[in-house]
């Protein structure tokens, strides 16, 4: 391959891939899911069955993801971690959860004590 | 939203061709018939061939010489989110593999140049949502094409020779359910098979065959009640939420026209029904099939057989994990499966049982499985509350992970990892769901434990596959979480979570040679030959559903291990 060829080449993928991240920011404007609709919301039960897969024991100790329990985040910083996640470690739950529920999600959270024996 | 017109002119993905530096090898059509002879200088399918044997009869590096093995060229895939878990292949000299975001590669098997790459442009907000995500754990090869899956619910098929898209197809709706494709496709007699994400997503599970030469879906087979007889298995409407899947690929038997596929674990994956599972609880019955082998009819998906490994799986053993080992013994056809509760089912052709066996030793979610049938004696059953005495074994990573073991015909001995651990649970008692929502449906709140008296470890065994007769066993400080490759140079690889890859005798266990890789495994492994030399290649990169445990849990070596990197490395004899 010649080096003008080759030039023009690296040219049309660099044009490529700057397009490309344009249209990721486009795509990241998509509506998110409806919240779930399954009856009462039960801050315990909804813990264990979403939250609880990768904060252990309830949120009392590290798992996949970091010990809740004492956390020195404040409240600002919880909601949005929760809503929005973490690239590569927290999934964003903003959608899947309302803003109520979220903050029943963080006074569980402020409320954690080791358990009893 | 107001989108930009020129997004729609645009190709889906970036695919950059350098075909003036590619490899000289001439590439040859993978067909059927070339995986199911399984040539010893290729790799064409997950499991190494049809027989899944994950072996290979290159012994060009053996006992003798193995110490003289040395880095011939790595290659970097960068954004590697949650290591690189793929099982690369090898065709003609050239070596295809994937990385995080199904990243997908064509290298020069002999110098690691880079022939293609391709990059596919995912929907970004659903990978921000996504649990198990994004890695990608491989591709399968079939008619001038490589085929992958991606995590918004796409099977992708490239041009082998240029990586430039053939066909994209869209199976399932991952922004209602959140989950899409990691495993490896399969491809037999010009149909991919590939099994969606599910377990405890509430879904049904399905496995898809789409027509290779076309990307047009011709069967999909859902693994919760996807038929009326296991319609009666699910209580209430538990079935419409079941979970289920089949995320890891199987493997397909010409001689009877079957796909053999492990299915997952169902929603919610803690119950709390107690000892009256069949009555009550969260998914009320024994949940067909889920937690189960099944065999499908490769040119209409529909089922022909099945064993159903754990009734009611109510603690996440579920039966994608692994191998479909084809071996004859005493003039029978066998297929051994491992199951992730640490059993070794050993079946006839047709699924019939013919023998368990345990590869762990702490397991107590049963007493035990009658090797003549299958049947689980003395499960435990919880109700609300805390299991803690004796906790819960094995952990909820499994006795057996999904990563591959290895036979090797020529010691007649399977390679396999086991892992040593347990769990404390808090059962809640959960809403019904009766709507898949974009959300996991665990049921219980756990914790990483100690075997009752004991320590965590993992360790490889040499066993016989059919009566699991151990001929050795090494122990390591934490689980192995990557896959084994036995070869006919009488080695055994394993790629260990610390990041060192260890070579010992096949015949004997004794370690004669390792290498740090400086990161931890939890990949494929393969051997392949390209000009006559022969070529030993393993992903390195940790992080993930499991991985991430060990940071907390073991400290150590894992509390600086990067989650967001890896490596595709590749030895030779210097």
């Amino acid at each position: 391959m010649e080096l003008g060829v080759l030039k023009l080449h690296l040219k049309k993928i660099a044009l490529l891939m700057g397009a490309s991240l344009a249209c990721a920011v486009a795509v990241q404007a998509q509506p998110a899911s409806p919240a779930p609709d399954n009856g009462a919301f039960e801050v315990e039960q909804v813990f264990a069955g979403t939250c609880g897969f990768c904060h252990s024991d309830g949120g009392r100790a590290a798992g996949k993801g970091p010990q809740l329990m004492n956390s020195p985040r404040d409240d600002d910083f919880l909601r949005n971690r929760i809503k929005l996640g973490k690239q590569g470690a927290m999934p964003a739950f903003d959608g899947a959860f309302t803003d109520p529920q979220i903050d029943q999600m963080i006074k569980y959270i402020r409320a954690l004590k080791p358990r009893e024996g | 939203m107001k989108k930009k017109p020129s997004c729609l002119a645009l190709p889906a993905a970036i695919t950059i061709a350098v075909t003036l530096a590619a490899s000289s090898a001439i590439a040859q059509t993978v067909d059927t018939a070339r995986i199911e002879a399984a040539g010893q200088n290729d790799w064409l399918t997950y499991h190494g061939s049809y027989k899944s044997h994950h072996y290979s009869p290159l012994a060009q590096v053996n006992t003798t010489n193995v110490g003289n093995l040395g880095v011939a060229w790595m290659h970097i895939p960068g954004k590697s989110t949650r290591g690189v878990q793929s099982m690369p292949l090898v065709a003609d000299g050239v070596l295809y593999y994937t990385g995080s975001y199904s990243r997908t590669f064509a290298l020069n098997g002999a110098t690691g140049e880079v022939i293609w790459s391709y990059f596919p442009e995912l929907d970004e907000v659903l990978v921000a949502r996504q649990t198990h995500s994004p890695y990608n754990r491989g591709v399968a090869l079939g008619e001038g094409k490589v085929y992958v899956g991606t995590v918004d619910g796409r099977l992708i098929a490239l041009d082998a020779k240029t990586g430039k898209v053939a066909w994209d197809t869209k199976l399932v709706d991952s922004q209602k359910l959140t989950v899409g494709f990691t495993g490896a496709p399969l491809y037999a007699k010009g149909t991919v098979i590939i099994g969606s994400q599910g377990g405890e997503w509430p879904g049904r599970g399905p496995i898809f065959g789409v027509d290779a030469a076309t990307g047009k879906k011709k069967w999909e087979f859902l693994t919760v009640a996807g038929t009326e007889e296991a319609m009666k298995t699910w209580g209430g409407d538990s079935w419409r939420t079941g979970g289920g899947g089949g995320w890891m690929p199987g493997t397909y038997d010409s001689e009877t026209n079957t796909i053999l596929w492990g299915t997952a674990n169902p929603a919610p994956l803690y119950d709390w029904s107690g000892p009256d599972y069949k009555t009550q609880g969260a998914r009320p019955g024994d949940n067909l099939y889920t937690t189960s082998v099944i065999g499908l009819d490769i040119d209409t998906g529909k089922l022909k057989f099945y064993h159903q490994e754990l009734p009611h799986d109510a603690w996440d053993f579920d039966s994608s994990v692994g191998e479909f080992v084809m071996l004859e013994r005493d003039g029978q056809k066998l297929v051994v499966h491992p199951n992730k509760g640490g059993f070794i089912f050993v079946y006839d052709r047709n699924l019939g049982v013919k023998n368990v066996w345990r590869l762990v030793q702490n397991i107590n979610f049963v007493k035990d499985i009658d090797p003549k049938t299958g049947a689980l004696i003395g499960r435990r059953d919880f109700p609300v509350g805390k299991v803690t005495d004796p906790p819960l074994c094995p952990f909820i990573g499994g006795g057996i992970s999904w990563n591959a073991g290895s036979y090797s015909p020529k010691t007649g001995l399977y390679y396999k990892i086991g892992q040593e651990w347990c769990m404390t649970l808090d059962i809640q008692k959960t809403t019904p769901v009766t709507t898949p929502q974009a959300q996991l449906n665990i049921g219980a709140d756990f914790k990483m434990a100690p075997p009752p008296g004991g320590e965590i470890y993992g360790h490889l065994d040499a066993r016989d596959p059919v009566t699991g007769a151990k001929k050795w066993e090494i122990r390591y400080p934490e689980p192995p979480l990557g896959s084994v490759l036995s070869t006919a140079g009488n080695l055994v690889f394993v790629p260990d979570s610390r990041g060192t890859i260890h070579a010992y005798d096949a015949e004997t266990g004794t370690e004669l040679w390792n290498h740090n890789n400086g990161t931890g495994h939890q990949g494929g492994i393969v051997s392949y030959s390209v000009g006559g030399k022969q070529y030993i290649a393993v992903t390195a990169g940790f992080g993930g559903m499991l991985a991430d445990e060990y940071a907390p849990n073991f400290g150590g070596v894992y509390k600086s291990m990067p989650r967001d990197d890896g490596a595709l490395i590749v030895f030779s004899l210097k």
